[in-house]
């Protein structure tokens, strides 16, 4: 009798432990299904994760291309770039997307990137700063800017410019690892975790800061220093403008600051340095490179009419010997 | 009649079987932490880390001292200013005020506990920090972005108020009614009743409540993280930028998962977290247990 119900108890026991197996390895990623089916329709899931500041245009993107061809699922989450270069090499998901370059030890593991789009990182100030005019009129050069941001040369700003406040420079920079913090430390010859300053999480984050603070300087995304709806720079920040041929003021072909128009143009025309210009990328696995499925959503992003989304979302699309260049990349073995 | 005890049997089997399975997580979390904190220890000395200063993980350098001072710092100051308020505040409900009071303030308490981390962490950008750049901090002549380790701290010791209160009141409703009318028929005023005979009594539950408030304190991570300045640097001062470790975690974890040595680190930093927590708790139960003993 007793014997008979342990052999049951055991029994459930084993059915629960297989249960909850299941229900583990159930909630794994699928592992990619893609394929063509007998009409030669596309059919299956592509899965993507990564950077903050792709993952609102790779929406859009998905949706579209969906209309298409809808029987493919998409299966999109942020979560950094990091997180999506390294589900794409656990092959968790199908497309990681990342917004600043790889690091080699990424690419030696296997990582592929095909750039689609591009955007920049712009140095901001308070748009009430006492020395705002002279700031616009003669900008700030690469050097300047390291001894801001790196070296901490300048603890004042007149130190700078001897026309300038002799005030403290408040220098603010991102708390959390961000594709564009490690752009705008890349344009300054170091990485991120050497800018100082006071860490502000997030974008947003950073542009109220310096909205707050007359004396500040920091430096934003395209797409959080302009109203995209404007066109003009947000209300309370301001740019700074970079003096690349260091002759102590802006001239008229450094001068594309004023309007989200100018700026993107001057961005896809590469006047704009790069770094902090950036671009933004997919990262799939190497071998996966001839998969028809993740060969046809990326050439359809690569297409002009998705390209045309993204200057009316603050990103900078590409050039036409870009989008060969990038093209080529899917069909060479 | 077999189907009801095999129910009972199912009922017993079943909830040990969950329970195990709880404490495994918990095994599970330490053992999953120490295996992918490997590389970093194999590689560095573990005293060097935890004694550097220097974080440039990029560059090899991996000093865990400003994250660990970073998280004593902001864990200290809120101590300094939640633990007397805290104190006063229940000896004045359980002594002084009306039935009434003491019903309405206990529920409120409760209210705040539920308000979440980040809804704090925006009230702390929103006031905190202006107050303390635009008033406090000109008191002291410092000049300061308020972004501080005093800014964390103040939003901690706001979000701790609620535990320490309650649990702070519970206790002294336990002290004996008599002890205190011995202490007042003898010619003590109220206060030195509540000095001599209040607090002595509860002191263990004061000081159990402390823990808690601490456990969670040192754990808070996205209040803190907004305004304690995230600058990676040893706080001189109570209006320096501080980095806590929680922070360190919340910061980097998405961005740096692909590049081994830090994912590596960002998990030596988890695990100091897990080993600092658990060995701070397991300390102030066994100075409980003395002190209940003795008490």
């Amino acid at each position: 009798m007793t014997e008979k119900r342990i052999v049951y108890t055991k029994h459930y026991v084993v059915q629960l432990l297989s249960l909850v197996f299941v229900l583990f390895t159930h909630a794994c990623a699928p592992k990619p299904s893609n394929n063509v089916d007998a009409s030669g329709r596309l059919v299956g899931n592509i899965s993507i994760s990564g950077a903050f500041a792709l993952y609102p245009i790779a929406i859009l993107w998905s949706e579209d291309f969906k209309a298409l061809h809808p029987d493919v699922r998409f299966n999109i989450s942020a979560g950094g770039a990091g997180k999506g270069i390294t589900d794409v090499l656990t092959n968790m998901v199908d497309i990681g997307l990342v917004s600043r370059d790889l690091h080699q030890q990424e690419i030696d593991k296997g990582a592929y990137p095909i750039h689609v789009a591009k955007d920049a990182v712009i140095g901001t100030i308070n748009s009430t700063h006492p020395n705002f005019e002279l700031i616009a009129a003669r900008g700030l050069t690469q050097q300047e800017l390291v001894d801001i941001f790196v070296t901490r040369k300048y603890k004042n700003w007149n130190e700078i410019d001897s026309r300038f406040v002799a005030q403290p420079i408040e220098v603010y920079t991102r708390s959390d690892a961000a594709g564009a913090a490690e752009t705008w430390a890349k344009f300054l010859g170091v990485n991120q975790e050497d800018l100082k300053g006071i860490g502000i999480f997030g974008d947003p984050g950073i542009a109220q800061a310096i909205k707050d603070r007359p004396l500040s300087i920091g430096f934003n995304n395209i797409n959080y220093l302009f109203d995209l709806k404007t066109k003009l720079p947000s209300s309370g920040l301001a740019v700074i403008p970079i003096d690349i041929n260091h002759d102590g003021k802006i001239d008229t072909e450094e001068d594309f600051y004023s309007t989200l128009p100018e700026l993107t143009a001057a961005v896809a025309a590469n006047r704009y340095p790069s770094p902090p210009a950036r671009d933004l990328t997919f990262v799939i696995q190497q071998e996966h490179r001839d998969n028809a499925l993740l060969k046809a959503f990326i050439q359809f992003v690569l297409e002009k009419e998705q390209q045309g989304y993204l200057l009316e979302n603050g990103y900078v699309p590409l050039n036409e010997e870009a989008i060969a260049v990038e093209n080529k990349k899917l069909l060479t073995r | 009649m077999r189907f009801r005890l095999w129910k009972d049997k199912l009922v017993q089997y079943g909830s040990a079987f969950l329970l195990i399975t709880k404490i495994l997580v918990v095994v599970l979390i330490a053992v999953g932490l120490t295996l992918k904190s490997l590389p970093l220890l194999k590689n560095e000395n573990l005293w060097e880390i935890l004694s550097s200063s220097v974080w440039s993980p990029l560059r090899g350098n991996f000093g865990f001292l400003p994250f660990i001072l970073g998280t004593v710092w902001v864990t200290v100051i809120s101590l300094i200013i939640a633990v007397p308020l805290c104190i006063m505040a229940s000896i004045y409900l359980v002594e002084f005020a009306s039935d009434r009071l003491r019903k309405s303030v206990l529920p409120l308490m409760n209210v705040l506990a539920a308000i979440p981390p980040v809804l704090y962490g925006v009230w702390g950008i929103l006031f905190v920090v202006p107050i303390l750049r635009n008033y406090v901090a000109p008191l002291f002549g410092v000049d300061t972005t308020g972004f501080s380790v005093f800014a964390g701290g103040i939003v901690l010791a706001v979000m701790i108020f609620p535990i320490l209160i309650s649990i702070m009141v519970e206790v002294m409703q336990t002290v004996p009614q008599e002890l205190k009318d011995a202490s007042l028929s003898l010619g003590a005023t109220q206060w030195e009743t509540i000095v001599s005979v209040n607090l002595r009594k509860a002191k263990p539950g004061i000081i159990a409540a402390v823990v808690l408030g601490v456990s969670r304190a040192i754990g808070e991570t996205i209040a803190v993280l907004m305004v304690c300045g995230n600058v990676p640097q040893i706080p001189k001062s109570w209006f320096d930028a501080g980095y806590p470790i929680p922070a360190l975690i919340a910061n980097n974890f998405g961005e740096m998962m692909s590049i081994p040595m830090y994912d590596s680190a960002l998990m030596f930093a988890a695990l100091l977290l897990f080993v600092i927590i658990f060995g701070f708790n397991l300390i102030s139960r066994l100075v409980l247990n003395r002190l209940e003993d003795h008490g």
